[in-house]
């Protein structure tokens, strides 16, 4: 049995108490337990019971997906798992959206990056590495695949409006399609808008410079981190 | 066994998937296969770097063909399920050669499979994809082949070709011709003109896969491609088509068959199914009959992280399940962490090659991790793998006996950093075909220090 007392000031829910402390916790393991349906079940209860939409996804569901991306790291799961914490975030997410303005749901994400690996190569084990832990920190990813053509990869990222463009290649000889990414960003007008990272066995930071990328990734761990700084950058205004 | 037209068909016709549903599927199925054939929890901890339970290993290759019967092979191109029968997987491994003969001349060898312990001489690759600058081309190719025991060569990449950047089809098409004559050209001087030659694909497109087929310059009916299974039990229309091209034209397939730990397939039992499913679905869907084969993590495969256990004792049932149950004449796969010119990579190698013998694989040269580094490849590490596996053979090693080797081998190799390594020119005299001085002198400290740890040498 709960009770709900709602003390609204400036528009904002204070304190559920240790009521809306269970519905985040719910949440939560949900992600946690990589449960879709409980995910879904959780964020409907939240919200009728009147859990500030904000604080469910920044204090419920980003503190567990963030627990997921560093489970993955420390080898306790495996890639199906970010998946399915990744699919049971998003079914909350869909639930939460209609209780949340635009702005703040937006706030409550790290960024959004298009990500894929360039056009003449078909490995993707790295890329995918990449794509999970970029979910776990809490970016909004749109995994294009393999063999990407440059154009496909910008059409996508005005389309849903990304910050950051990730592209990977595991062969020397498609590396040069990265600089093709780079080209179309800036033939397109959206230099400094969109951000192009780079990454791959091949690829190094020296490559990354001559070529005009904004960032390179080592590995999945580097690419977060500056996949971060790129966003938060850009939000800084650079 | 099942033909590739009738491959290509189903590819085209047979019922759509997700890939993501196909990818979560994997790691169902792999789970609730390991733990009806009793896989799980069989793993006996750190210390131990060989199966000896032959049970094990019969029942990983059961729980493989099943999960090849109920779930079959993923196209990417297509999005389609390409299913097999289980009278259709059995007939088809029994259509697998135990035996490939390749190469022409005084130089044609015959690539076999070898029993687990076996005591015959394994056979060779002695290079494999690795970058080296245009210039090299030739003369890298050379040295490699200048390894008597080298029963094929793979070729090399490059990121140039007559100076100009190897970018878009056309120039993708030159280069792969290119690659191809440097190679003809390598094993020529090197007094080897009928050794067998590996194309490595310059992309995995049709065009530059079909362009160096040419008898008198280029990739004979008695040479071979590399056409890989994709992660994930996965191919690809594009390579399909040149099997198919391949199989009318008489080249040998090799295909990159290994399982990674964390990806799709989970942890450690999954990925020993899926080391097994992987080489029989290549040599299905592409008639790759050479396999490199056993399992990897996702992290030591695209980084610089070295992991040796549970991956040695992993590898050892997927070999052992492959040579038990099928002629599928496979290798090793070995791409040490540390780079060429180093203490520890040389350490890396003979801990794998000490392998080989005993799980029943053949020798493919090892290569830097990661391919960011350019000519990190060099024919003394090939020399060395020989040397390591004649020494483990010659002793008629047991498993059992070769546990006590490999114990302090990965016990100082975990205590000791990744080290970069350095390009071929600063450690190999490719002239002389000899280790420069310093190399040299690392080399005699492994050798030392193998035998310290009971490695007769």
């Amino acid at each position: 049995m709960f009770t709900l007392i709602l003390i609204y000031s400036d528009g904002l829910i204070m304190d559920l108490g240790s009521d809306m402390e269970e519905y985040l916790e719910k949440l939560r393991k949900a992600i946690l337990n990589f449960d879709v349906d409980g995910a879904r079940e959780a964020a409907k209860e939240a919200m009728s019971a009147g859990v500030d939409p904000v604080k469910a996804i920044e204090e419920g569901l980003a503190p567990a997906i963030r627990e997921v991306g560093d489970m993955f790291h420390r080898d306790e799961i495996f890639l199906p798992h970010v998946v399915m914490a990744s699919d049971a975030m998003t079914a909350a997410i869909e639930v939460i959206e209609p209780h949340i303005s635009k702005e703040d749901l937006e706030r409550t994400k790290k960024g959004v990056a298009v990500i894929g690996t360039v056009e003449g190569d078909i490995h993707e084990i790295g890329k995918n590495v990449v794509t999970m832990m970029l979910k776990a920190a809490g970016f909004e990813v749109i995994d294009l695949g393999t063999n990407v053509s440059a154009e496909k990869f910008v059409e996508k990222a005005k389309d849903v409006g990304a910050d950051i463009i990730a592209c990977s290649s595991l062969m020397t000889t498609t590396m040069p399609y990265m600089k093709e990414v780079i080209e179309e960003v800036e033939r397109q007008g959206l230099k400094g808008k969109i951000k192009v990272m780079v990454g791959g066995g091949p690829v190094t930071r020296d490559w990354a410079e001559e070529i005009g990328a904004d960032g390179y990734g080592k590995d999945a761990d580097e690419a977060v981190k500056v996949a971060t700084e790129l966003t938060e950058k850009r939000n800084e205004g650079d | 066994m099942i033909s590739l037209i009738e491959i290509a068909e189903r590819a085209q016709k047979s019922p759509k998937m997700d890939e993501k549903e196909w990818d979560l599927r994997l790691f169902k199925n792999y789970k609730e296969l390991a733990d009806k054939y009793g896989i799980t929890g069989q793993y006996p901890g750190d210390d131990v770097f060989f199966n000896t339970d032959d049970d094990l290993p019969d029942r990983a290759f059961e729980a493989a063909i099943e999960f090849l019967k109920e779930n079959g092979i993923y196209c990417v191109s297509t999005k389609r399920v390409i299913r097999l029968t289980e009278d259709e997987i059995y007939d088809s491994l029994k259509g697998i050669p135990s035996k490939i003969i390749m190469g022409e001349g005084r130089d044609r060898r015959v690539w076999y499979q070898h029993d687990i312990e076996t005591r015959e001489p394994l056979n060779v690759c002695p290079g494999h994809h690795a970058p080296f600058n245009e210039e090299y081309g030739p003369l890298v190719v050379k040295n490699f082949a200048q390894i008597e025991r080298a029963d094929f060569i793979e070729g090399f990449n490059f990121t140039t070709v007559d100076g100009r950047e190897i970018f878009g089809e056309p120039l993708e098409t030159y280069a792969a011709i290119r690659e191809l004559s440097w190679m003809r050209e390598g094993v020529r001087k090197a007094g080897r003109p009928g050794m067998a030659i590996v194309l490595y694909p310059i992309t995995t497109r049709v065009g530059p896969f079909m362009a160096p087929i040419d008898p008198d310059y280029g990739l004979r009916r008695t040479d071979g491609v590399l056409l890989s299974i994709l992660p994930d039990v996965k191919i690809e229309t594009d390579l399909l088509t040149v099997a198919i091209k391949l199989d009318d034209y008489g080249c040998f397939r090799v295909s990159g068959s290994f399982a990674m730990i964390g990806g799709f397939c989970g942890g450690l039992e999954g990925a020993i199914i899926e080391g097994i499913v992987k080489p029989i679905a290549a040599s299905i869907c592409y008639h790759s009959f050479v396999n490199y084969v056993g399992v990897e993590h996702i992290t030591s495969v695209s980084a610089q992280k070295r992991i040796i256990q549970p991956l040695v004792w992993g590898s050892s049932v997927v070999c052992q399940a492959l040579v038990r149950n099928t002629n599928i004449p496979i290798m090793h796969w070995l791409i040490p962490t540390s780079g060429p010119g180093t203490y520890t990579h040389l350490m890396e190698i003979a801990y794998r090659a000490i392998e080989a013998p005993l799980n029943g694989q053949n020798l493919y040269a090892p290569r830097h991790t990661r391919p960011e580094m350019n000519r990190g490849q060099t024919p003394l590490e090939a020399e060395f793998m020989i040397e390591v596996s004649d020494a483990v053979i010659d002793a008629k090693l047991t498993r059992e006996e070769a546990n006590d080797i490999m114990k302090p081998i990965a016990d100082e190799l975990m205590k000791l950093e990744v080290e970069r390594g350095k390009p071929i020119d600063e450690t190999y005299d490719l002239v002389r075909h000899k280790p420069k001085e310093e190399f040299a002198k690392i080399y005699e400290r492994v050798r030392k220090r193998l035998e310290e740890v009971g490695l007769p040498l």
